[in-house]
């Protein structure tokens, strides 16, 4: 055991003294953050241009723009009526609004008035998201309307002026909107359902893979360097060699990971600290699990090319089967094959703690599986070590 | 014999079709030096590889310190240090953390370890730049690192595969003037080399192989003897009677 940590720490060394690798492994999880952030990152926020066209010259129309821009990342274009429709054909624009120009009077008659969308298909996913809003300001002032003719048909008697009672619907009206009654609260307690939380599993199981790869390479390594068979002739048996690797290869790829983590946790806010530490263990029992099936790997390759080639085409395997971004159908073949990758088990796990809340407790059928195949994957690969010639011992 | 370190009966190994080693017996005496010469392909590696454990021979035995290789390799691997013919280091370390690497699997702890690299380090003179990496290390200061490491752990028995190929004369010497006085000190080696001149200098017998076989086996002086004078024949001779003049691959 003591001789396997000493491989460890040897290893450690080495990666410490190629400075290039040591700057790309370490480089690589905060380049790849930035890129997670770039794409789910920053100003989360809806924000889109809404074209009005406003043939009303009356004070609701004005209103109805004024509400529409004061929604948070919405700002309002005003088009003239030839402009827009052009726009339109030209798919500059995919949806524009136009305020016919009775808007207003037919409002002030007490009667319904009319909106319309102009739109190139279905509006596009920013439309549908703006037609939306303009649906809810309407909503507003429709009721706002509905409230002041109900008051002034229940106050007719009393000679209250229509500016009195305009003015105290619009003060019940905007308080209930500030104060609602019926209020909902939303409280965030780990998980949520945005796009960094659906894809942060994906992109670690992923990241673990590598140290598929660094494990493929590190027997074929020593080899190179005619290393591999000085040590056999020394007192370090086939075991401690493989385990003191195979405890490097974790510590490094757990390294990376944390470095992920620790970012998403940062800036993202995504973790709870029960959350967060559990995904570490989790972290640790995948690239174990990983790690254990690149020694199968570097016990049966020859070159530094035959590692490499098995290693990617394995990767690729437990990266297309293993449900990392898109679930297979239930009761499909691919959830049949699916469950001979390790990214599967991953993903699970890694869904469970982060997209669904979820305790380390409630992984422990993942977690079972993964360091299953870290010790089997372990014992293999040293079994095939000792029965290729080379490896006799 | 009784003082008899090495043993090697009727060893034999293929790789496929082609016979590496066929048939080879010899016997290596306590703290004696012994010489295995060949042409390129003869089997001598092939035979080193086997008596350091890297190797499973397909039939015949070997003993080593009284362990047989194929019943108990570990404590035959508590006996032996190799110095094989391409250079086997971390050249990204520096060479004291080599020798110190080597030194743990080799079984020494901590303390001991070190103070044996530094002692090895001054045996070769590189005690002054023990901590320069091996990568920046000349050619021949890497062969001398590469015998230092095989010293590591204290071997009874030191393997050493053509360990002056490629180095400079005053390399050379050193590694010569080392490997005398380990042998002084009791030390047993198995030599091999291209070099016949290095083979008279050094060892006490050789061993001729060829194909696989060993083809003669005596003190350099007899071997000599049976060709011509031996004060005007030289192990060159000697090895191009018994080997032929033909290229090898």
């Amino acid at each position: 055991m003591k001789r396997a940590l000493i491989i460890t720490l040897n290893e450690v060394k080495l990666y410490l003294q190629d400075k290039g690798d040591l700057a790309f492994g370490l480089l690589l999880p905060i380049l790849t953050f930035a890129l997670m952030f770039g794409a789910f990152g920053g100003d989360t926020l809806f924000t889109a241009d809404a074209t009005i066209v406003n043939e009303d010259t009356g004070v609701y129309s004005q209103q109805l723009i004024q509400q529409i821009d004061d929604v948070d990342g919405v700002t309002v274009k005003l088009l003239s009526a030839e402009e827009a429709d052009a726009k339109l054909d030209r798919s500059d624009i995919l949806l524009a609004l136009y305020i016919s120009s009775d808007f207003s009077d037919t409002l002030m008659a007490g009667e319904p008035a009319q909106l319309t969308f102009k739109q190139r298909g279905n509006g596009g996913t920013g439309g549908q998201i703006l037609a939306s809003i303009i649906r809810g300001v309407a909503e507003q002032i429709n009721q706002q309307f509905q409230v002041y003719n109900g008051v002034k048909v229940a106050v007719a008697d009393y000679n209250i002026p229509d500016g009195t009672i305009q003015v105290v619907v619009l003060s019940v009206v905007e308080g209930e909107q500030q104060q609602p009654t019926v209020g909902v609260t939303e409280e965030i307690t780990g998980g949520s359902s945005e796009f960094i939380n659906q894809y942060l599993p994906g992109i670690i199981t992923m990241y673990v893979l590598f140290s598929l790869s660094l494990s493929a390479m590190t027997i074929v390594e020593e080899r190179k360097r005619g290393t591999l068979e000085r040590l056999l002739t020394t007192r370090l048996s086939v075991g401690e060699l493989f385990f003191g690797k195979f405890i490097s290869i974790i510590a490094r790829g757990f390294i990376q990971t944390l470095i992920l983590l620790l970012l998403s946790y940062a800036v993202f806010q995504m973790f709870t600290p029960l959350s967060f530490l559990a995904c570490l263990v989790v972290s640790i029992v995948f690239t174990a699990a990983a790690a254990a099936i690149g020694m199968i790997i570097a016990s049966i390759s020859r070159t530094e090319s035959a590692a490499n080639w098995i290693a990617i085409v394995v990767t690729m395997f437990m990266v297309m089967v293993g449900n990392t971004f898109f679930q297979s159908a239930p009761g499909s073949a691919m959830e049949t094959i699916s469950k001979f990758s390790i990214n599967t088990y991953a993903n699970e796990a890694y869904t469970a703690l982060i997209t669904q809340s979820g305790s380390l407790g409630d992984t422990w059928f993942q977690l079972v599986i993964l360091m299953g195949v870290a010790v089997v994957g372990l014992i293999i690969s040293r079994l095939i070590f000792r029965a290729v010639p080379g490896g006799n011992k | 014999m009784a003082d008899d370190f090495v043993v090697v009966k009727d060893l034999h190994k293929s790789f496929k079709d082609f016979k590496a080693v066929n048939g080879v017996s010899f016997t290596i005496a306590k703290g004696e030096v012994f010489g295995l010469l060949g042409p390129n392909g003869a089997g001598k590696t092939t035979t080193i590889r086997m008596l350091s454990t890297v190797l499973e021979a397909d039939s015949g035995d070997i003993t080593i310190g009284g362990y047989s290789v194929k019943k108990n390799a570990e404590a035959v691997r508590t006996l032996i240090g190799v110095c094989p013919q391409e250079l086997a280091l971390y050249e990204d370390l520096s060479a004291l953390d080599n020798m110190v690497f080597f030194g743990h699997m080799s079984g020494l702890e901590g303390k001991a370890a070190h103070d044996q690299a530094m002692k090895n380090l001054k045996l070769m003179g590189l005690e002054d730049r023990a901590k320069g990496k091996i990568a920046k290390y000349s050619g021949g200061m890497k062969r001398r690192i590469n015998l230092a490491v095989a010293l590591m752990g204290n071997p009874k028995l030191l393997f050493l595969d053509e360990p002056t190929v490629g180095i400079d004369p005053q390399s050379r010497n050193n590694i010569f003037e080392n490997i005398k006085a380990l042998q002084k000190q009791g030390l047993t080696v198995l030599y091999t080399t291209h070099y016949m001149e290095e083979a008279d200098r050094l060892c006490q017998r050789v061993a001729v192989m060829d194909g696989g076989k060993i083809i003669a086996m005596d003190t350099p002086y007899n071997l000599k003897k049976k060709i011509g004078p031996p004060d005007k024949t030289t192990l060159e001779d000697v090895f191009l009677n018994l080997t032929g003049r033909s290229l090898r691959d």
